[in-house]
């Protein structure tokens, strides 16, 4: 990604409002941010330490639950919900991070379902909390001072500033030490071990940092759709942010984000053309073609492309992230 | 009293039915390693052969039940081949993804091609139950207990006694040394996924005259078939035998005594403390590293 | 492989370009419908399409609203709140409907209505339940069925002739399960009866042996049940298994009775249904020839029977949306609204007439539906044995 390249996207997604044609696809970019948001969150789990959570749906629920019921029942402001939301879901990522992380591959998974499972349970039979499957509509618009952020522009530019935010945090940490040690770990971990990396307390710390931002993309779900009800654990939200990871390209820093605008759009396109009956089935196929013919990933894939074939002297440049 | 051995009864024979999704799921998950999400689909296409069968050609049960198996079998293999087979080398969430794509695919199809009314599968037992004292169970459900039990005989024989089950047991332990050994990997695993494939179709059959057959059944069956095969252990036939039943009695005692609303958590907060304190399953010999 | 990658940019980009491409306007009037097509109640929200289907033919075969057709404009909500969401955008925004009806199931329809007062378009609602609905305070929103509430009370009249004493309730743990135990609940406390044990089962669930033999050990004379047909279906033949002998009532008008005297058999002998629609006998309903000819159309196009006590709901809410376009003289949204408040017609349930729900000066509209109670009754479905005794 040269940097002129990267001035030009973001000048691109500054403006996107002022070009796009209507309201509804403001909505599907809101959306595909959103998810972004959550994409970026589950690939630091899985592109950069190996893990596979199936159950991060469990932080994104809680993240808009806790958004939704502080700012109905005890009317705060949607700035410290937001970050009460972060904060009890990152808590709640600490909590899995130490149960779980002692198990690896297909145990890790499981724990990590059932985790969820049991969260959505929970949502559905603690009525006096959650309200159960009634849910809880009418979630407060944020606002800015004087300002109500309930327009769909000014809440795309909150979205693209979170998207924003949750990039640069994860460039960040990817680029340091931390980032080292967790490639390190996701590579060989005996190997990792051996050299004296501490892995458990680097995936913890990963496990943290995923379910805060997945918290976030809960709270920022919760205020625009002003509705939570326990469909939030729905799996296949888990399975569309697994999708839109891989797909897109995990353990890069782009993969993710290109997957959820992929996978925001493409559902809604196949809404306007193809007739419902065909929808799911299209989306399924598409889903299994594009693993087979991509299986690295969207991103990894156009890279390699770039960089050209890999060439057998040491020169080469190495492919761009 | 009574009702704590109802509370059993109904445990024991839902549990039959969950050992028999898990054993197939097991075989795949351990040998193969594939986090395969469409188990259920197959549970799901082994009941609409059977409604084919029976419902619309009008021939016996156990026809049905072998052209479940038939049909499941075929489709496994299919899958592994066509799907599996050349992304081997991949990791095993492209892997999952794609069992994932085939779930949907699956689903939808079924959903196109049966429509989303649920059908009902006739069968010849009386409706009337049994009486055993204080508790009552349904003929057909006996029946089905009884079959199952035998098809969990069958493939222990198999796994055991045949040539085909030693070199998938040999690629289970030690993949690299069995293929030096001359095991053909490829067959092995698309045999695998065949069988597992079948049973679940098997399950499908045999439980579809007892429930109603329609597109979304076999969600719920994947993750209890996933709660099965921790119990007992990657891999562990009589484990995910005894898993099952395990899982079974565990949900209708909760469900009885604890909150109805809560039963599905019991089997999540099981495989949690499972895969905590003892990560190789209840019924492992020897500790594998996770 | 580069190849490959260029062709999955070029259909991102293709996707993006669709999605910029505006909608035309055309000279039919569309309606929007969002139903769950795809999903565990895949075929409720079908059976509602074909009964909406039937009423834009029957409606088009008459020349239309003022000389147009009716183009009804389906979406699948995927039964996902999210999905309806974006059903209701994309319908109001790219398709431009003036009015929409759905989305079947209680959060769906919530999860609809910011949209629904962010646009200023009206939604009439056809299934859901919640009495939360109508109590919002969303002016945009007119529903057609009856809340658990609206239920309990027509089932009020019949309490004391059923001989209902102790009572248990068996739900499905979703808010129309649980609305359904609170209204009925309360409504037969008033009416003298004890409340035993309310047990719900998982949307999914097929084994509810468990909650059976719990319900079993009350002693109570009566259950009430509250889900979808094939769960129904599953709860009678697992009672019957476990010899549970007591009178059943099934609430909430999807319980098919048809349907369970074909899958249920000996099972569900006996029981009585609060249902809204009386397919097999459509004289009894307040219009009795649109009820029989309704019964035949859909005969004629080959639907399953079953699905008539669900059907006409699409047919009831597509037919109150186009007489209240015929009414405000145009198809624009806010019209159709106020004209809502005005339109009385004759659905298949019977009178169709808004009234005030909510609070005030943000009022919903809701009619008051006819409801009815059936039994099964030697393998066939009749009126209930204390009516017939007259």
């Amino acid at each position: 990604m040269t940097r002129a390249g990267g001035w030009l996207l973001a000048a691109g997604a500054l403006t996107l409002p002022l070009c796009l044609q209507s309201t509804y696809h403001l909505h599907v970019a809101i959306m595909a941010g959103i998810f972004g948001v959550l994409a970026m969150s589950l690939n630091l789990l899985l592109g950069y330490t190996g893990q596979l959570s199936l159950g991060h749906t469990a932080f994104f629920g809680i993240g808009a639950y806790t958004s939704a019921l502080l700012t109905l029942k005890l009317e705060w402001s949607f700035w410290p919900a937001c970050a009460a939301a972060v904060g009890l879901a990152g808590a709640a990522g600490f909590f899995i991070g130490r149960l779980a992380l002692k198990l690896r591959g297909a145990y890790f998974v499981l724990v990590t379902i059932s985790f969820a499972g049991v969260i959505s349970l929970v949502s559905v039979n603690w009525i006096e909390l959650t309200n159960g499957p009634l849910g809880l509509p009418g979630v407060p618009a944020p606002e800015l001072g004087p300002w109500s952020l309930r327009t769909k522009t000014a809440y795309y530019y909150l979205v693209l500033a979170a998207v924003a935010l949750s990039y640069a945090v994860c460039r960040r940490l990817v680029r340091s030490r931390i980032g080292r040690a967790l490639m390190a770990l996701r590579e060989n971990e005996a190997l990792a071990e051996s050299i004296g990396v501490d892995v458990t307390h680097y995936l913890v710390l990963a496990a943290v940092v995923s379910a805060a931002m997945a918290g976030l993309g809960g709270s920022l779900y919760a205020h625009y759709t002003r509705f939570v009800s326990p469909e939030v654990f729905l799996f296949t939200y888990t399975v569309t942010m697994v999708i839109m990871v891989v797909a897109g390209g995990k353990g890069t820093l782009a993969g993710p984000l290109v997957g959820a605008v992929l996978f925001t759009v493409l559902p809604e396109t196949l809404r306007a053309v193809a007739s419902w009956q065909w929808q799911m089935l299209a989306y399924g196929l598409l889903l299994v073609l594009l693993l087979f013919f991509l299986p690295r990933g969207i991103v990894p894939q156009i890279s390699a492309y770039i960089a050209g074939p890999p060439r057998s002297d040491p020169g080469s440049r190495a492919p761009s992230p | 009293m009574a009702e704590l051995l109802q509370h059993l009864l109904n445990g024991l024979v839902l549990g039959g039915t969950y050992a028999l999704l898990g054993i197939g799921l097991t075989l795949i998950f351990g040998l193969i390693n594939v986090v395969n999400f469409a188990h259920g689909e197959f549970y799901t296409l082994g009941a609409y052969v059977s409604f084919a069968v029976l419902a619309l050609a009008g021939i016996g049960f156990f026809v049905a039940l072998v052209a479940a198996i038939v049909v499941g079998a075929a489709l496994g293999w299919l899958c592994e081949v066509a799907l599996l087979r050349p992304l081997r080398n991949e990791s095993i969430d492209t892997t999952m993804l794609v069992m994932i794509g085939v779930w949907i695919a699956m689903q939808n199809a079924e959903l196109l091609g049966w429509g989303g009314v649920a059908k009902s599968i006739p069968h010849p037992f009386p409706t009337a139950p049994l009486v055993l004292g204080p508790v009552a169970i349904a003929p057909l459900r006996l029946f089905v207990l009884v079959l199952a039990a035998g098809l969990i005989a069958a493939s222990w024989l198999l796994i055991q006694k045949t040539k085909l089950g030693r070199a998938m047991r040999a690629t289970f332990q030690d993949r690299d040394t069995a293929a030096l050994m001359g095991v053909g990997i490829g067959r092995i695993h698309a045999a695998t996924f065949a069988f597992g494939s079948g049973l679940a179709a098997a399950a499908g059959a045999l439980l579809g005259p007892i429930f109603l057959v329609y597109p979304s059944m076999g969600d719920l069956a994947s993750l209890k078939a996933f709660s099965v095969v921790i119990l007992g252990g990657l891999g562990n036939l009589p484990g995910a035998t005894l898993g099952g039943l395990l899982l079974g009695i565990a949900e209708e005692l909760g469900a009885g005594y604890i909150s109805s609303g809560y039963r599905d958590a019991v089997g999540f907060v099981i495989i949690i403390l499972i895969l905590l304190f003892r990560p190789s399953g209840l019924f492992a010999r020897q500790e594998r590293i996770a | 492989m580069g190849k490959r990658s260029i062709g999955l940019v070029a259909l991102v980009l293709v996707a993006l370009a669709a999605l910029a491409v505006p909608g035309h306007s055309q000279a039919p009037i569309k309606i929007g419908v969002i139903e769950p097509l795809s999903g565990p109640v895949a075929a409720s929200g079908n059976y509602v399409r074909m009964g909406a289907e039937i009423a834009r033919d029957w409606i088009n075969a008459k020349g239309g609203i003022a000389g147009r057709k009716i183009d009804l404009l389906i979406e699948d909500n995927k039964s996902d709140p999210k999905e309806a969401a974006s059903a209701a955008e994309k319908l109001i925004v790219r398709d431009k409907v003036p009015a929409i009806m759905g989305a079947w199931g209680s959060s769906m329809t919530l999860a609809a209505m910011p949209k629904l007062e962010e646009y200023g378009v009206p939604m009439v609602v056809e299934t859901s339940s919640a009495a939360s609905i109508t109590k919002r305070g969303n002016p945009w929103i007119f529903r057609i069925s009856p809340p658990s509430e609206m239920e309990a009370l027509g089932l009020e009249q019949y309490v004391d002739k059923l001989g209902v004493k102790r009572v248990d309730f068996l739900a499905v743990n979703t808010d129309w399960g649980r609305g359904s135990i609170t209204a009925f609940g309360d409504m037969l406390k008033k009416r003298g009866a004890a409340v035993g044990v309310a047990e719900f089962m998982d949307q999914s669930a097929t084994d509810m042996n468990a909650q059976i033999t719990k319900i079993k050990a009350t002693g109570g004379d009566t259950l009430f049940l509250t889900t979808a047909v094939e769960q129904i279906t599953l709860v009678m033949k697992q009672a019957q298994e476990q010899r549970l002998t007591r009178k059943i009532v099934t609430t909430g008008g999807s319980s098919s009775p048809t349907q369970l005297i074909k899958q249920a058999g000996a099972a569900a002998e006996g029981s009585y249904h609060i249902v809204f629609f009386m397919p097999w006998f459509p004289e009894s309903m307040p219009d009795g020839k649109l009820a029989k000819a309704f019964v035949d159309e859909w005969a004629k196009r080959g639907h399953p029977f079953e699905g008539l006590t669900e059907g006409f709901r699409g047919h009831d809410g597509i037919a109150t949306i186009a007489e209240a376009i015929r009414v405000a003289g145009k198809d624009e949204a806010a019209a159709v609204r106020d004209a809502l408040w005005k339109v009385s017609l004759m659905g298949v349930n019977g009178p169709i007439k808004f009234e005030k729900d909510g609070p005030t000066g943000k009022e919903s509209g809701q009619s008051k539906p006819s409801i009815f109670v059936v039994q099964i009754r030697d393998g066939k479905v009749a009126l209930p044995d204390f009516l017939a005794k007259k």
